[in-house]
């Protein structure tokens, strides 16, 4: 039973069209890496696999439970780190972390550990202000509360933007650890050499639709890179 | 549907530990202070009847509600018919902004998205928002309650203190849930705003309409509604009981919306703008202008509106007075006017100087929060000249100098000018005089702007210094110097003393040195 499942996922805005009819399946243990260009219907996809959306038609299954119905249960066996973090001024990113973590609820002994860990390795300080906070540092706060967690899915959208090179590097151990200890990451990325790195399957999204799936050896056989293949995917109008 | 409700709950009282806190001690003390001040404003039987004549009349029954208990006057009920309503709008709109700030302000960020992929409810944001706010307003009125009936104030009562304090810790409440209703069906946090403050309006001038023509219309608005506890006279209660209940069911349908409907989106989408920008926007004037248009409107309305309403008393001016001697010294002032009338006009236009000066400032200041906010940087990389922004504000608090003034002439002019008891010529030498002050005022922001940023609020402090001269200066003897800090003071008080141009001039020669030095110490000074 693959952890992502989306089965023809319909999603309308009024009259708008955001998917129409996203096909997306992703294994136990897999790097899932999702492209696509802004406004394709990525984070719209996303949304729907985290309940925060309704689907309009299809089938949108985590762990083989439906999303929107079952999502508290749900969301106690993921992490979502956003690519755009907004945070509240007047709360520490510590307190953040705190916050995120225990409204979560699993509470198991080592996460604080982990919590001290993955500050360290991304050289955040968790006694500012979120006000006084970069974009960078904002993201990390959402990455370190979600790495802390010791859940068996990731949802990953857009994580590195606003990250230095050092960081991004960071990032992508992580990634590779996290995965190692078999658990599930569905990454949604522009950075086409950090996608190569981590990925082990991309879906490719267009006008609300995945338009190509494979496994990076598949595309690797190709002879082509994943930039070659993404650019060629879009320069091919209909 | 309520899943992690107390963590929820945990994280909105650690969000709210400052301004909570703040509002609630703001409120209850203030309710407690004013209400002690009445017995002195209010010495006699005759002060009172007077007082209470005054508020009968329709324009004040308008603005302030009905007059109750006219047979038993006491200091305590004199207050409540003066005083509860402004309570009962300070606590609508903390509420308003209270909801919004947990609701669609989150939302709009992407903040509530983090917290809607953590294992809570649909509606756990929603229903710990409004509960946060139950709770705040039951503290209000609980701490307002406790206050008031401990200190032993003339006419204040154990009863009537509960139905005050809770009439405005429930009107809030509905507004709150109002609130939670208009986040679900606007997609944008000013879109809320403008709806509950909208609703707002509409539920004042319901009262309003139905308090002057003594129907039941008012029950159908919640502040007339609780305008009804009649404090300190009837001490009704069941007023406040249907508040609450209005307010549980509001909630009740915000919160069913709230379960089915998207994060992000609202029932009534948002407007689309325009895809090209003016000929006028895409100068630094043009933004400037965007910028502050809204609150610029907003003020200019009020002006008329407060000349309005000031002007509608001054037939009652002389039963008002009447065996009141602080109120006489103040209309009164220092030179000793001819008519109660003209000692009125005098006080009035500096009473709406002041407050002139609070939309001008800022106008100006508005740059410094876009400093502070960053979006300066991308202005300043782009080929204008660094204090052209600036100098744009400062153009249009210069424009709102002249036109604040005139605006509450207009309106004040509207309310009295077939009395003929101050004509229009006289009106407006009184108010425009006003000019070079309120120019001042935008120069000393302007100043501040240019060199210390960091003590932007410093305005403020002039600001609170010269509306205590005002005030209390007329009370308590001031050493003229002291008083002559405030650019107001120096500011001939038309009719009551003889217009004389040489200080108009002086603070207009101030004014324009302040500019000149700010614009100057801008171009020079790091962005923030």
């Amino acid at each position: 039973m693959p952890v992502i499942q989306t089965i023809q996922l319909t999603k309308n805005f009024g009259k708008a069209t955001a998917l129409a009819g996203v096909d997306l399946s992703v294994k136990e243990g897999e790097v899932h890496a999702f492209l696509g260009p802004n406004g394709a219907g990525k984070s719209t996809t996303i949304r729907c696999l985290l309940g925060i959306l309704r689907a309009t038609s299809g089938t949108v299954q985590i762990f083989g439970q439906d999303a929107w119905k079952n999502s508290v249960e749900l969301h106690k066996r993921l992490a979502y780190v956003p690519g755009d973090v907004n945070l509240w001024d007047n709360l520490t990113g510590g307190e953040v972390i705190d916050l995120f973590m225990s409204m979560r609820g699993k509470g198991n002994s080592d996460e604080a550990a982990r919590r001290e860990k993955f500050l360290q390795r991304f050289e955040l300080d968790p006694a500012k202000k979120c006000r006084t906070y970069s974009k960078g540092n904002r993201q990390k706060v959402a990455l370190v509360a979600a790495f802390a967690s010791d859940v068996e899915l990731y949802i990953l959208d857009e994580p590195t933007s606003g990250l230095d090179p050092l960081l991004e590097k960071v990032f992508t151990d992580c990634v590779l650890e996290i995965k190692k200890a078999g658990k599930t990451v569905l990454l949604s990325s522009h950075i086409m050499s950090e996608v190569e790195k981590l990925a082990d399957r991309v879906s490719i999204i267009k006008e609300g639709k995945v338009v190509l799936n494979g496994t990076m050896s598949e595309i690797s056989a190709r002879g082509k890179t994943l930039e070659e293949l993404f650019l060629s995917e879009y320069e091919r109008r209909a | 549907m309520f899943a992690n409700f107390p963590g929820f709950l945990r994280f909105l009282v650690r969000r709210e530990r400052m301004t909570s806190v703040i509002w609630l001690a703001a409120m209850s003390i203030s309710a407690v202070v004013i209400a002690s001040l009445f017995p002195g404003i209010l010495p006699t039987e005759e002060a009172m009847q007077g007082m209470a004549l005054t508020l009968n009349s329709p324009a004040m029954v308008a603005m302030m509600g009905p007059v109750y208990g006219l047979d038993a006057l006491n200091p305590a009920i004199v207050m409540a018919e003066e005083c509860l309503i402004w309570f009962g709008i300070a606590s609508i709109i903390m509420n308003v902004f209270f909801i919004n700030r947990h609701t669609r302000v989150d939302e709009e960020l992407g903040r509530d998205e983090m917290l809607a992929a953590l294992p809570t409810g649909r509606m756990t944001g929603a229903t710990a928002a409004i509960t946060g706010a139950l709770a705040l307003n039951i503290a209000i009125s609980l701490l307002t309650f406790l206050l008031l009936s401990i200190f032993g104030i003339e006419g204040v009562t154990l009863s009537g203190s509960f139905v005050y304090a809770f009439s405005i810790g429930m009107t809030g409440f509905v507004f709150a849930a109002a609130t939670l209703l208009f986040a679900q069906l606007f997609s944008t946090a000013r879109g809320v705003t403008g709806a509950a403050f909208a609703f707002m309006g509409l539920s004042y001038i319901i009262r309003a309409y139905g308090d002057m023509s003594n129907s039941s219309v008012s029950l159908i608005s919640p502040m007339g509604l609780g305008l009804k506890v009649e404090a300190f006279y009837s001490d009704r209660v069941w007023p406040i009981i249907i508040l609450f209940i209005e307010g549980l069911v509001i909630s009740a349908i915000a919160l069913a919306i709230c379960s089915v409907r998207d994060v992000g989106a609202g029932i009534i989408p948002a407007g689309k703008g325009k895809s090209h920008a003016s000929r006028f926007l895409k100068s630094p004037l043009g933004l400037a202008w965007r910028l502050t248009r809204g609150g610029t409107i907003g003020w200019a309305i009020g002006m008329v509106a407060i000349g309005l309403s000031y002007g509608s008393v001054i037939g009652e001016l002389e039963t008002f007075v009447q065996g009141n001697d602080t109120i006489r010294m103040m209309l009164e002032g220092r030179g000793g006017a001819s008519s109660l009338a003209e000692g009125y006009l005098a006080m009035l236009a500096a009473i709406m100087s002041l407050i002139a000066a609070i939309p001008l400032v800022l106008t100006v200041n508005r740059l410094h929060g876009e400093e502070k906010r960053g979006r300066m940087e991308q202005i300043s990389a782009l080929s204008i000249p660094r204090d052209r922004l600036l100098v744009a504000f400062t153009i249009l608090a210069v424009i709102q100098a002249f036109a604040m003034p005139v605006l509450y002439v207009l309106g004040l002019y509207a309310a009295v000018g077939n009395t003929g008891i101050l004509p229009f010529g006289m009106i407006m030498q009184a108010s425009l005089a006003y000019i070079p002050a309120l120019l001042l005022m935008v120069g000393l922001a302007v100043v501040l702007s240019g060199y210390a940023p960091k003590f932007i609020s410093l305005i403020w402090a002039v600001f609170a210094f010269s509306f205590f001269t005002f005030y209390f200066g007329r009370l308590t003897e001031l050493p003229e110097w002291v008083s002559h800090i405030s650019p107001f003071d120096n500011i001939p008080q038309i009719p009551v003393e003889e217009f004389s141009a040489v200080p108009l001039v002086i603070l207009c020669v101030i004014a324009a040195a302040t500019f000149v030095a700010g614009f100057a110490g801008y171009k020079k000074r790091d962005l923030l």
